[in-house]
């Protein structure tokens, strides 16, 4: 599986910074900005040779969607697993395109039990063509669906249970979610079934208007960090990973990031 | 019993990406917030993949683009800053900087405004810009006239 460590989203604006980080044993790199047949960049093929493992992490499957995913689209996932010799490929609950119409970005369900069913269905039509164990992250969302029938932990245990699949839990959308909805975070962390964590992920974000967005692009939160102190507490994740994806910082601001998560979960710096 | 979701997830992306009203029951103000960033985030990814839109179009740049995507459903960056370069174009407006890098483009690969663009096998020229772009077997040669 994943080694124990501190992980950094792999994305060629940083290829030189992460390369250098003389610790790192685990990347995660966006698997749409591969090509499962075509040449691979050299920089992330010249991680893989010193052994590090690289996990794909699929951003369109849409496997929330209540039409099945595309054969194409698992195809490219378990090729790239292939590939990359991947421990585990992951995935969102959540949907990105309806009436053929592509939203852009991974947009919530309802949480309702057709729902359950739609992503259960999608899971396992995935699972069956990976090579490699599927790892499911919950999403930040800036809205609710009107009609929901369950709660966040009942919705994501019952996808886990039915589906075996791992959990990929994001803390920045924990976090998110509960600051927007007026809740605590803990609250959810105390019933989620953490055993299932693969790895975790960390993440920036910034107010606009009341509202706090999950953008990769900004400053990680102290509160964040906090969750990683909590999320330990309770269950010692295996991996945790810092997902940045633009404005990207001078390197000393990042590492001081890497850092900081190393020193909330008690893991070894890999600066 | 409540419309299925297939029908439901679509009422619900297109009111975040082409304009139509928002569905009954959602927050209005939180669907407005996910359509604003959802169009920050777009921007973004066209600012990368055309800088030099962006640039020509200085601090215009972020109104021109949202007020002209806030109707057309996302076709990827790529896509999305060649469709606004071309409208630009044909209105005349697009900055000189953009048009080189509009010609640039249109030098080295077809892209029928519908599909994905694909790569020229043929020798292709282009203006743009005061710029004259020529293409050959790839390789793309910038010809510009002294200013």
């Amino acid at each position: 599986m994943i080694p124990y460590s501190v992980g950094i989203g792999w994305r060629p604006e940083i290829c030189g910074f992460v390369a250098a980080l003389p610790g790192l044993r685990f990347v995660e790199v966006i698997a749409e900005s591969l090509t499962a047949h075509g040449p691979l960049p050299p920089a992330l093929v010249a991680l893989r040779q010193r052994g590090m493992a690289v996990i794909p992490h699929g951003v369109q499957l849409s496997l929330g969607g209540a039409d099945p995913v595309a054969p194409s689209r698992v195809a490219h996932l378990a090729r790239l697993a292939e590939r990359l010799s991947a421990p585990l490929v992951s995935e969102h609950i959540a949907f990105v395109r309806a009436g053929g119409v592509e939203a852009g970005h991974l947009l919530p369900l309802p949480r309702t039990r057709e729902a359950v069913d739609a992503v259960v269905a999608n899971v396992r039509r995935t699972q069956a063509e990976l090579p490699v164990p599927l790892a499911l992250e919950p999403i930040a969302a800036l809205f609710d669906w009107p009609d929901d029938e369950l709660d966040e932990a009942q919705f994501l245990t019952e996808i886990l249970d039915r589906t075996e699949a791992l959990l990929l839990l994001d803390l920045a959308n924990i976090y998110a979610n509960a600051r927007n909805r007026g809740n605590d975070p803990v609250d959810l962390l105390d019933r989620l079934p953490l055993d299932r964590i693969a790895y975790v992920h960390v993440a920036g974000g910034i107010e606009h208007d009341g509202i706090y967005h999950d953008t990769h692009t900004d400053p990680l939160p102290p509160a964040v960090l906090e969750l990683v102190a909590e999320l330990c507490i309770r269950h010692r994740p295996p991996a945790l990973l810092l997902e940045r994806d633009g404005n990207y910082p001078p390197a000393p601001v990042l590492r001081a990031e890497l850092d900081a998560i190393a020193a909330a979960a008690g893991y070894p710096t890999i600066t | 019993m409540s419309r299925d979701l297939a029908a439901r997830q679509a009422d619900l992306v297109a009111a975040l990406v082409a304009d139509a009203p928002v569905p009954a029951g959602f927050d209005p103000l939180r669907v407005e917030a996910a359509r604003a960033a959802l169009l920050r985030k777009r921007a973004g990814g066209v600012l990368r993949h055309w800088p030099l839109l962006a640039a020509g179009l200085g601090d215009v740049w972020l109104s021109t683009f949202t007020e002209w995507a806030r109707t057309r459903p996302p076709p990827g960056p790529l896509r999305d800053g060649w469709d606004l370069a071309r409208s630009l174009a044909a209105a005349g407006t697009l900055p000189a900087l953009a048009a080189e890098e509009l010609a640039v483009r249109e030098a080295g690969w077809r892209y029928d405004g519908v599909g994905e663009p694909r790569r020229r096998r043929l020798p292709a020229l282009q203006r743009g810009g005061g710029a004259i772009v020529l293409q050959v077997a790839g390789r793309v040669h910038l010809l510009r006239r002294p200013r």
